[in-house]
């Protein structure tokens, strides 16, 4: 689920990219100013987790440094990092290492 | 709609707005936290910084724009289901911008407390502190009484 003032990203302007067969991660990371109840919300308005998944994810950031929120396409993982940044939290996407 | 209408002290409030103001100021030409970029692509990284910053300095301005003559009249601002998200955004666009700008020497454990004694941060940096922590009980705020989840949770 989106958040409703999300922009488009930027890649809604440019050519696509050509076709990947790769797995992306969006990976947030912790940062020291957000409280816990923001991160929670941005999560669940960005992703539309529950707020059960939201908390959990919150709380591996803050205790582990980071957390995985999602795997997919990476056209997607890039909007999902966009609207996070959006929001002011660190995120990137990384490929997911093959099983 | 929901409207929150927070009554607050001017002259306690004053000094905290040229801190918010100067970093404001500081944020007009730069994101608030570090971007990485999916691409190394630098046109594709060009347009994705100008999407960001436009949003963060519309975010700000709505911010700056609760504390305008109104608010030195009435000394109240008033937060609704319409500016609500702009406003999370912009406090903490501002709060990383403080941080990173004055409060660098502050211990993380006192940042994340929420009655932090005043003897306990440095003269020199308590406006700056000030300013980041009301910055968190506007958002705190909004979260508690304005957030559209909140009420499904």
């Amino acid at each position: 689920m989106a958040e409703t003032k999300t922009r488009n990203t930027p890649r809604a302007a440019k050519a696509p990219l050509p076709q990947r067969s790769e797995v992306w991660r969006v990976v947030v990371l912790n940062d020291p100013v957000n409280r816990m109840s923001y991160v929670v919300m941005v999560l669940r308005r960005v992703f539309g987790f529950a707020e059960e998944r939201a908390r959990k994810h919150m709380l591996e950031v803050h205790e582990q440094g980071r957390s995985v929120l999602w795997s997919g396409t990476r056209e997607q993982a890039e909007a999902y990092v966009f609207a996070l940044q959006q929001w002011h939290l660190t995120a990137v996407i990384q490929p997911e290492p093959p099983a | 709609m929901k409207r929150v209408e927070i009554k607050l002290n001017i002259s306690a409030v004053a000094p905290l707005l040229d801190i918010i103001k100067q970093a404001a100021d500081d944020l007009r030409g730069q994101l608030a936290i570090r971007t990485s970029f999916p691409e190394q692509d630098e046109e594709f990284n060009e347009t994705w910084t100008a999407e960001l910053l436009a949003g963060q300095n519309s975010d700000v301005r709505e911010l700056l724009g609760l504390f305008g003559s109104d608010f030195f009249a009435e000394g109240s601002i008033a937060i609704d289901s319409h500016n609500s998200d702009s406003l999370l955004r912009g406090c903490s666009a501002l709060r990383i911008q403080i941080l990173s700008h004055w409060l660098q020497g502050i211990p993380a454990d006192l940042l994340e407390e929420e009655d932090v004694p005043p003897e306990a941060i440095a003269d020199a940096v308590r406006v700056p502190f000030a300013a980041y922590t009301f910055l968190d009980q506007v958002q705190k705020i909004i979260l508690e009484h304005l957030d559209p989840l909140a009420a499904e949770a």
